[in-house]
């Protein structure tokens, strides 16, 4: 839309529904999310576990173990300055609400997490991971059907309720095995499907 | 007989720069002028005429030694955005029923 008029001359009242539309449109298409944090996520973790499942399934020399175990510990914190930068710049130029629920949804998420870890301890005496790992995989599952119906993406409320189903498939299994399932749900249910919406804002 | 619209919405930049802000809850300059597409020079007078009336509020900071203008839609701008919006669906009503008799 071009509005090239330097003194805003009245206009009609066509014109003005045209323009409350065009504007709508505008600012709904450019701060609709690319995808980007999901592809980032998605792929992130899913080296993360697949790592933490390969030291463990397989027999590797202590060198490699030691430098996927480097690898594993840098990833996240990597993913988060990322994430970080990235919001960051998008603050600068728009803030919508639908971000501002998107991060109070993933913020209280990681709160969640830890705080199951801490009532875990309190009542077990100890971690026990292969509760910990379904039961994490649960409240991520919320998260991520909460923000699919929030940015009303289908197929990200699909990948919320396949991550469900594999937190309940994964509490049948060992570690390693419900390692696996998990480096594999956020394949499946984040980079994928932020693929297809990267595919789609950028044709 | 319908209500007059507001005439200091009724303006294609201010009207555009209310749209963008409804649907937001801040927005720099450089999104604006990059959604509305007039000059800056446009852009910041409207914005100027809207931050008088309380539509708007208008605040000035620097990114680096960049200045960066945040602009946010204040209570008395949603108020009027959706008076103007009331009265904007009374017309096309009048307009459909004068077409339709």
């Amino acid at each position: 839309m071009k509005i090239s008029d330097t003194h805003s001359p009245s206009f009609d009242e066509e014109q003005s529904l045209q323009v409350i539309k065009e504007m709508i449109q505008v600012s709904r298409q450019k701060l609709k999310s690319d995808g980007i944090l999901f592809i980032l996520w998605g792929w992130i973790m899913f080296i993360h576990y697949f790592i933490l499942y390969a030291v463990r399934a397989f027999l590797l020399t202590n060198r490699l173990t030691k430098n996927l175990n480097l690898l594993v510990s840098i990833l996240i914190p990597i993913g988060l300055g990322v994430t970080i930068y990235y919001l960051y710049k998008q603050h600068r130029r728009a803030q919508t609400y639908i971000g501002i629920s998107l991060r109070y949804i993933w913020f209280s998420m990681f709160v969640c997490l830890v705080l199951i870890n801490l009532i875990q301890y309190n009542v077990l005496h100890e971690i026990n991971f292969e509760l910990q790992h379904p039961i994490f995989m649960v409240v991520i599952a919320f998260a991520i059907t909460v923000t699919g119906a929030i940015i009303r993406y289908k197929l990200i409320i699909a990948g919320g309720i396949l991550f469900g189903i594999s937190a309940y498939i994964a509490s049948f299994l060992d570690l390693p095995g419900q390692l696996l399932i998990e480096a594999f749900a956020w394949l499946i249910t984040f980079a994928i499907p932020g693929q297809i919406l990267y595919a789609k804002r950028h044709s | 007989m319908f209500k007059d619209l507001d005439p200091l919405l009724h303006s294609q930049v201010r009207l555009a720069i209310m749209s963008i802000l409804i649907s937001v809850k801040s927005a720099d300059f450089s999104f604006l002028l990059e959604n509305i597409k007039t000059t800056k020079g446009n852009l910041s007078f409207q914005i100027s005429k809207l931050k008088e009336a309380k539509y708007i509020s208008v605040k000035k900071s620097f990114k680096g030694s960049y200045p960066l203008t945040t602009c946010q839609i204040t209570k008395k701008g949603i108020d009027a955005y959706e008076t103007y919006i009331l009265a904007l669906e009374d017309y096309f009503k009048e307009f459909r029923k004068g077409k339709g008799s």
